[in-house]
């Protein structure tokens, strides 16, 4: 707690809180970020599934969509972690908090289950059921830490 | 402000549904939630094509399959403009909470009004030309300064949108 604290107060922190200017920056890009991290995983399950891109192959496109994935990923925890820490007291408390870092925290472990299993599926002639059930689980997830999130200001008026 | 506008932005936000959306406890959450997952394919798709455009995450010169813009465009279409679907459908149900406070909001009008038409432009530009684009022999220049401009677009209305409460008059 008291980390949060110093954490509140270190100067970056508070240039940020301070500036309009710099606060929307930082809102906007973890924004734009998250679109580049969840827009991609969800093609990857839908392909999985057999909903999406079927004339591509599912091992490819995987290929092709995991790295913006995971720049975006990394863009959303940097700028997650700035907007945490400008009000980083108020967030440590906050159980909606605490449940949307837990659900993401799942999705990135089933992304990672994904992303490794892809290369094999995509080189069978259909991707297996249990392919097929992992990827409808990782959509879920990653939907499931959007609704998180929306729903830490909704029923905790933070952030 | 064109009254007809504004009437029907009144008629909007006091239909039974758009009252129910706002007048609810849970409900504004999943409307939310609808509009940043169709936001999430839409944009997610559309900037990997652009990145393409760019040459961005290109490990070779050589042409392929993973400098190609539009068999990446191709395979994503269908999702791209459901997502696009997806978002405006969650958008609506959120504008309709509390229309006639949106229509009169600078940052709201800049977003949908200017923003949002002209990023459509660009991204139906790309999706028709990425074929010719792709058979040239070095990327054009128009090509990459397409793909950035959506990717900029789409910053520019992120930010119109994040600025919409600033703007609230009473």
């Amino acid at each position: 707690m008291r980390f949060c604290e110093w954490l509140e107060h270190t100067a970056l922190i508070t240039a940020i809180t301070n500036s309009l200017v710099m606060a929307t920056i930082v809102e906007v890009l973890h924004y734009f970020s998250l679109f580049l991290l969840v827009g991609p995983i969800l093609i990857v399950d839908l392909r999985l599934m057999g909903l999406a891109a079927r004339r591509r192959n599912a091992a490819e496109l995987a290929g092709e969509l995991f790295p913006l994935m995971w720049t975006g990923m990394a863009l959303n925890f940097l700028t997650g972690f700035l907007l945490f820490a400008g009000d980083a007291t108020t967030f440590y408390g906050n159980h909606v908090f605490h449940f949307k870092l837990a659900v993401i925290l799942v999705a990135v472990i089933f992304s990672v289950v994904v992303q490794r299993n892809a290369r094999r599926w995509g080189q069978l002639p259909a991707v297996p059921i249990q392919g097929r059930l992992l990827a409808f689980v990782s959509l879920a997830l990653w939907i499931g830490s959007i609704l998180a999130a929306v729903e830490v200001p909704s029923l905790t008026s933070v952030g | 402000m064109n009254s007809l506008l504004l009437h029907f932005c009144e008629w909007l936000q006091n239909t039974p549904w758009a009252l129910a959306i706002s007048g609810s406890t849970w409900a504004y959450p999943y409307v939310q939630l609808i509009h940043f997952t169709g936001l999430s394919l839409w944009v997610g798709t559309s900037v990997a094509v652009d990145l393409r455009l760019l040459g961005v995450g290109r490990k070779r010169a050589v042409a392929g399959p993973s400098t190609e813009a539009a068999a990446l465009s191709d395979a994503l279409f269908v999702w791209n403009w459901f997502g696009l679907l997806i978002a405006v459908t969650g958008g609506f149900m959120l504008f309709a909470t509390a229309a006639s406070t949106f229509i009169v909001n600078p940052a709201f009008r800049l977003k949908v009004g200017v923003l949002l038409p002209l990023a459509l432009i660009v991204h139906i530009v790309i999706q028709r030309k990425a074929r010719a684009w792709d058979q040239a022999a070095e990327r054009p220049l128009v090509a990459r300064i397409a793909g950035l401009g959506e990717i900029l677009f789409w910053l520019a209305i992120a930010t119109a949108a994040a600025s919409i409460p600033y703007f609230e008059h009473t």
